[in-house]
């Protein structure tokens, strides 16, 4: 009522304008891009010549996902503090990728993790498993951000419960919203490639960072510069007090009386916070972005530049969230969006009514509204970029042709490849709507963690490793990630659980990294053990390049 | 593993996987993986002991985390921001002490394995090492 019912017409008439000029600028780009996109490495790399500055835009836009910009925000106004947690792991995982990942595998891959996973093992096996744990990340990431847009859309475009829009009601502007990211992400990155896909990230970035500075500096604004009182404010508003200031209210929470599920609660608290830190360094979207500068030294500068705008970032979002509990309060939120993904957009509403009436207001939020649709534009791109590639790269061509096929075929195949993770993923989100977005993107991030980073490392620095370490790296770490899932309070036996009616979750804690994490690598080093293979050649070849860069794939031509 | 270069004879790529695997046990080699590694592995170390102390804290020590500095900046809203600082920090210290110590090594290793490469592969990979500190 608060928010959608005074939303009007001249508020959507701005959000769609801006939607539809964003979406052209786009699309220019990538008919612009469609024609530079010929070989292989222009598909899958962007054709490697991204300065350092550009790929540091590209890896916070991947990264900055709407789940970021809102689910965070969202969880600060809500929770106070407790939203920081993930802040901070986000942030802290970059150190992951920059000390031991990012030089390494631009040093001695082509397109994708799995071919430095591979480098010294049986390929089909290794390249196989990678294929499989890389579209289950990407297709859970992928329908967290689609689920999340199509619940923006109808809610930036303010249609309440029983109003229509242009014909549409609530529920199929939801749906509309998931078929048009869908094609808009489908179009991007067939047409487009890596290139055009790192353009829109580019871009999408600066307006992120824009939106995001511009509200901040308003909320400061409206209370003078003084970060203290925000925080009072915020606290007082919230009900909560002092303790909306700490850590408590939303992760690890305690229950008078129950001491178990104070520690499930506890260690519950912990596995988020690991799966959050190790997860990013095994995100293929991410790890694919080191392909597209031209050296190892240009990674590193990039992952620098990554991580002063996503910790810039997310410094900000901590303004954003109080200034959210302050300004517009934890009924007005939770009435709009139980979850609080709304409370970045109704922040830059109350914020614009504060300085500049109804008139500025509405242009505040038609212009974080387009900010966050452009968020869940990039990251679906380079989600579905990962998968494609992966599916072309790794196993077309690799599994099936044994490494034969033409750039032709394999770029041909990518394309369809990510018409059909495109289609797969827009049938899929229409049907997950009910899933919590927040839960989807940590399993990502914890089948990340246990999956691809151990079998990532070992193949780096272990030289026992193997083929039946990696391959039992991947499916151990996956397979009880997402298995701990299916048993955990998530899915079943709690209020929130989506199976009802059933209660099979004997595990206790809703985030698995905990156990997954020390299981996938236990998995890799016992699958090593139980093997004789051993390959100390390519290994010392593999070394050898990924800290000389000797070998690297260069820069393309143009 | 598909071919990582246009397909020439057989031998010239033998004989560049034969240097690349000699280099591996070359004492300039030795010395780049050694100054790598005593500064990435402590140091992945130390800040993953740190970001762990962060969350430890923030489940169990919430009573510490509480206690009130100044105004409204608690223990816990310094050591997250702390977090922030250290981040930035290390990957500050980690570029410093690889521009110095690490990629010229790696840059003079690089160009002697491409030294007896086809002419037209190092023709390509040149201008990128151009702003190489000698």
């Amino acid at each position: 009522m608060m928010f959608a019912a005074e939303t009007s017409d001249s508020s959507r008439a701005i959000t769609l304008l801006l939607f539809v000029s964003m979406i052209a600028v786009t699309l220019v780009i990538t008919v612009r891009a469609s024609r530079q996109t010929k070989s292989a490495a222009d598909f899958h790399s962007g054709g490697r010549g991204f300065t350092g500055l550009q790929n540091g835009f590209a890896i916070g836009s991947d990264y900055m996902s709407a789940a970021s910009f809102l689910g965070i925000a969202g969880m600060i106004a809500l929770f106070g503090y407790d939203g920081f947690l993930y802040s901070i792991g986000f942030l802290v995982a970059w150190l992951v990728a920059l000390l031991l990942v990012a030089e390494l595998l631009r040093n001695s891959g082509r397109f994708t993790m799995a071919d430095v996973l591979s480098y010294r093992m049986r390929q089909r096996p290794v390249r196989t498993a990678a294929a499989v744990s890389t579209l289950t990340v990407s297709v859970f990431y992928l329908l967290a951000q689609m689920v999340g847009a199509g619940a923006l859309i109808a809610l930036l475009l303010g249609i309440a419960p029983g109003e229509t829009y242009l014909g549409m009601d609530a529920d199929t502007a939801k749906i509309a919203g998931i078929v048009v990211v869908g094609i808009l992400m489908i179009v991007y990155v067939t047409f487009g490639g890596m290139k055009d896909t790192t353009w829109v990230q580019i871009i999408k970035a600066g307006m992120l960072m824009g939106g995001a500075f511009l509200l901040t500096v308003m909320v400061l604004g409206v209370y003078g510069f003084d970060l203290g009182a925000l925080m009072n404010d915020a606290a007082g508003a919230s009900g909560a007090g002092q303790s909306f200031l700490e850590p408590g209210l939303r992760f690890g929470t305690e229950v008078p009386g129950d001491a178990l599920q104070t520690l499930w609660n506890k260690l519950d608290m912990i596995s988020l916070g690991l799966a959050l830190v190790l997860g990013t360094a095994g995100l293929p979207h991410i790890l694919i972005r080191f392909y597209t500068v031209p050296d190892s030294k240009t990674a590193r500068k990039s992952v620098n530049w990554g991580i002063g705008l996503i910790g810039t970032f997310y410094l900000m979002t901590l303004v954003l969230g109080f200034g959210a509990a302050a300004l517009v309060g934890k009924e007005a939120i939770t009435a709009q969006d139980a979850a609080g993904n709304t409370a970045a957009p109704q922040l830059a509403e109350a914020a614009g009514e504060h300085f500049g009436g109804s008139g500025l207001a509405a242009v505040m939020l038609a212009i974080i509204a387009a900010v966050a649709f452009a968020a869940i534009l990039s990251t679906v791109a380079g989600l579905t970029i990962a998968s494609s590639s992966s599916l072309a790269h790794d196993f077309y061509n690799s599994v099936l042709r044994g490494g034969r096929a033409t750039e032709q075929d394999e770029v041909r195949v990518a394309r369809m490849s990510a018409f059909g993770v495109g289609a797969v993923a827009i049938v899929l989100a229409i049907f997950a709507q009910s899933l919590n977005v927040a839960f989807l993107v940590a399993l990502a991030f914890a089948i990340a963690a246990s999956a691809n980073l151990p079998t990532l490392l070992l193949s780096l620095f272990w030289k026992r490793f193997n083929t039946q370490g990696a391959v039992a790296g991947i499916y151990g770490g996956l397979i009880s990630a997402v298995g701990l899932v299916i048993f955990s309070p998530v899915v079943s036996g709690s209020e929130k659980a989506l199976v009802t009616g059933a209660d099979f979750s004997w595990f206790p804690l809703a985030n698995p990294g905990l156990v997954s994490i020390p299981l996938g690598l236990l998995c890799a080093v016992v699958g090593t053990l139980l093997s004789d293979e051993r390959d100390p050649r390519r290994f010392a070849e593999l070394q050898v390049r990924a800290l000389t860069g000797a070998g690297a794939e260069p820069a393309g031509d143009h | 593993m598909p071919t990582d270069h246009p397909p020439h004879s057989r031998s010239p790529e033998e004989e560049r996987a034969e240097r690349t695997v000699a280099m591996h046990t070359d004492a300039r080699f030795l010395e780049l993986k050694r100054r790598l590694l005593v500064f990435v592995f402590p140091m992945s170390v130390a800040f993953f002991a740190w970001y762990l102390l962060y969350v430890l804290m923030s489940a169990y020590a919430r009573d510490l985390m509480s206690t009130v500095l100044f105004g409204t900046v608690n223990v816990a809203l310094v050591f997250g921001v702390l977090q922030f600082v250290s981040t930035f920090g290390i990957a500050v210290l980690y570029s410093r002490y690889a521009g110095r110590r690490l990629d010229a090594l790696a840059d003079s290793l690089r160009e002697e394995l491409h030294g007896r490469e086809p002419a037209a592969h190092a023709g390509r990979t040149a201008p990128q090492d151009s702003e190489r500190s000698a």
